[in-house]
């Protein structure tokens, strides 16, 4: 084992390789190449930067009930409603309301059929955009896993190219035209 | 008039076939054709860095024309791969809330860690080790724009003295070693998106990953090929066949592993036929015909196996200009193909119902978020930065050094 490692000035044991003290010096003055230092101080640049643009943008209300923005509900809930709901109709279309409600059709909205209707309910002059297309067989299309006391028609067997609306009442559905 | 013209649609598509649960029936599948680009994406940029580490870490010599262009076309993939992601969550202005809130719980959100590790700790630290010498050089010859960016990339090393090139290449073949499992982890993780999701017999599998890392070694390769030759068509160059017989082999070795694993995953399915098969069998046999059994199998598959394979054992006899053809068409012919692989994963396992008895379909519309006109846009945009990059990092008037894997011959 003596033979491996040689004393050194204050009586340390170094391995034979940097006995001499002119090359414990080299060693304690190794200097990173430059390459590296400059990524490492780029790496600290985006580290640094990543945290501040962390602080700054992170949402206020972020972790005040868990790992989601707390305003959000708020945020949410401040949109403009479109949708007017029943009790507007109501003010003006009473009548209609009264036969809906006799028939089997008195729990869907009207605006479920009538399209989103807030802007009309605020000025009637603005008419309410008419859901185009099938909206009847949206409920009514025939469907194993609807319960069998539903009214469904399967459109291949049952449309005849006529509308809905010309053999079906959407207000009395229990009546016929 | 529009009533009518609704309803015969509604007549002639049926929305579902068999038994559909309610809230199935009618609505569009949550994921659309954006998921299915996602996935592709980023296979492409695992694929293009496992093509350059051939270079970097098991030597193959004839790949180093492409070891450059291989990069900087992951490069440009993966500063795209998480665009359709993002357009696919809507509300730009918070999307940047998912890079400052990161965390470890959601597999989504770990997505953030893999992709930052490997944007930053391995491809651009790879290129920047693989340029340095060229941009010290470039930084002194150019001026204007390209002066300014090639002075600022160098971040004031001059040092290109010889000890201090070889640290880089140690340090760049080190990066690449890490490279390769990061590659792998960056698509097996997509895989695993997919692959753990249990509940759905389509996509719960656990050699999803290996798939998914198998068909992105396939596809990245395959872009190479396709940049290669349009990169040398475009400047007018001569192809190093060489490099394009061994991209080719490559290629056909990667299929071939990737067909058998795909092949063995159904033989698998069909023996066990665990209760969910035969809803399967049919989505292969019907809803899936024409992007699986054409698009995945015949021409992303079939065809460019027998066109390689062609090439691998008739190599001499074939005239050049035909080979070109043919490496050029099997290229294009898996990219299709793994583009149909994508879409029937994504949109396979959401087209049959949660019952296992039905299933829905769903029309690819040409406009909105999720149309295809929107994923055009995003497939083209990675080949537009890659453009610029090619300009910038792979100009033919710039010199660059001449140490391996830096040959630039015949681009």
């Amino acid at each position: 084992m003596g033979n491996k490692l040689n004393p050194v000035g204050g009586g340390g044991w170094l391995p034979a390789g940097l006995a001499s003290n002119q090359e414990a010096d080299h060693m304690s003055r190794f200097k990173m190449p430059p390459q590296i230092f400059r990524l490492v101080l780029l790496t600290i640049g985006i580290v640094v930067s990543y945290l501040i643009a962390r602080q700054l943008l992170t949402p206020a209300s972020f972790r005040d009930f868990g790992f989601y923005r707390g305003a959000a509900l708020e945020e949410v809930a401040s949109r403009t409603p479109v949708y007017a709901g029943k009790k507007a109709c109501d003010e003006c279309h009473s009548e209609v309301l009264l036969k809906l409600a006799k028939g089997d059709h008195k729990t869907v909205s009207c605006e479920t059929c009538h399209g989103v209707s807030q802007e009309h309910a605020g000025n009637p002059d603005i008419t309410p955009v008419k859901l185009t297309g099938s909206h009847c067989i949206r409920c009514h299309e025939a469907n194993p896993s609807r319960p069998a006391w539903f009214h469904q028609i399967t459109v291949k067997n049952h449309y005849t190219g006529q509308k809905c609306t010309e053999c079906h009442v959407p207000h009395q559905p229990n009546e016929v035209p | 008039m529009s009533l009518e013209i609704t309803n015969a649609i509604v007549e002639a598509i049926p929305r579902f076939e068999g038994y559909v649960y309610p809230n199935e029936s009618g609505t569009h599948p949550l994921w659309g054709f954006l998921i299915v680009l996602y996935p592709y994406i980023t296979g492409l940029v695992a694929g293009a860095f496992i093509m350059a580490s051939l270079v970097r870490v098991f030597r193959v010599k004839p790949l180093e024309p492409v070891y450059r262009l291989s990069l900087l076309t992951a490069l440009a993939f993966l500063l795209c791969a998480t665009l359709p992601l993002l357009f696919h969550l809507g509300h730009p202005e918070r999307s940047f809330q998912i890079m400052i809130t990161p965390h470890l719980t959601s597999p989504m959100a770990i997505f953030g860690f893999v992709y930052a590790w490997y944007l930053m700790a391995v491809l651009f630290l790879e290129l920047w080790f693989d340029y340095r010498e060229d941009f010290v050089e470039w930084s002194k010859t150019e001026s204007g724009f390209r002066g300014i960016l090639y002075r600022a990339f160098t971040l004031g090393v001059t040092d290109v003295s010889d000890k201090a090139l070889a640290l880089d290449h140690k340090l760049s073949w080190i990066i690449s070693i890490v490279g390769i499992p990061s590659a792998f982890l960056l698509h097996g993780y997509v895989g695993f998106i997919f692959g753990s999701i249990k509940a759905n017999p389509w996509w719960g599998n656990a050699i999803m990953p290996i798939i998914f890392i198998l068909s992105a070694m396939v596809s990245g390769i395959a872009l190479c090929v396709f940049n290669y030759m349009v990169l040398t068509w475009v400047r007018r160059r001569t192809l190093d066949l060489r490099c394009l017989d061994v991209m080719g082999m490559f290629l056909f070795y990667a299929l071939v592993i990737d067909a058998t694993v795909e092949a063995l995953d159904w033989i698998h399915r069909a023996y066990s036929a665990e209760e969910g098969f035969h809803v399967m069998e049919y989505m292969a046999k019907e809803r899936l015909f024409y992007t699986l059994s054409i698009g995945q199998v015949l021409v992303g598959t079939l065809i460019p196996l027998l066109l390689l394979g062609i090439l691998q054992v008739l190599r001499k006899r074939i005239p050049d200009a035909v080979r070109k053809r043919m490496y050029f068409g099997s290229a294009v012919f898996i990219l299709i193909g793994v583009l149909a692989m994508r879409w029937n994963v994504v949109m396979g396992g959401q087209f049959f119902s949660k019952s296992l008895r039905g299933v829905m379909s769903y029309k690819l519309e040409f406009a909105g978020v999720e149309g295809w006109f929107m994923g055009l846009i995003l497939l083209s945009l990675p080949f537009i930065i890659l453009t610029v990059l090619i300009k910038l990092f792979l100009a033919e008037r710039l010199p660059t050094s001449g140490h391996v894997p830096h040959r630039m011959e015949g681009i």
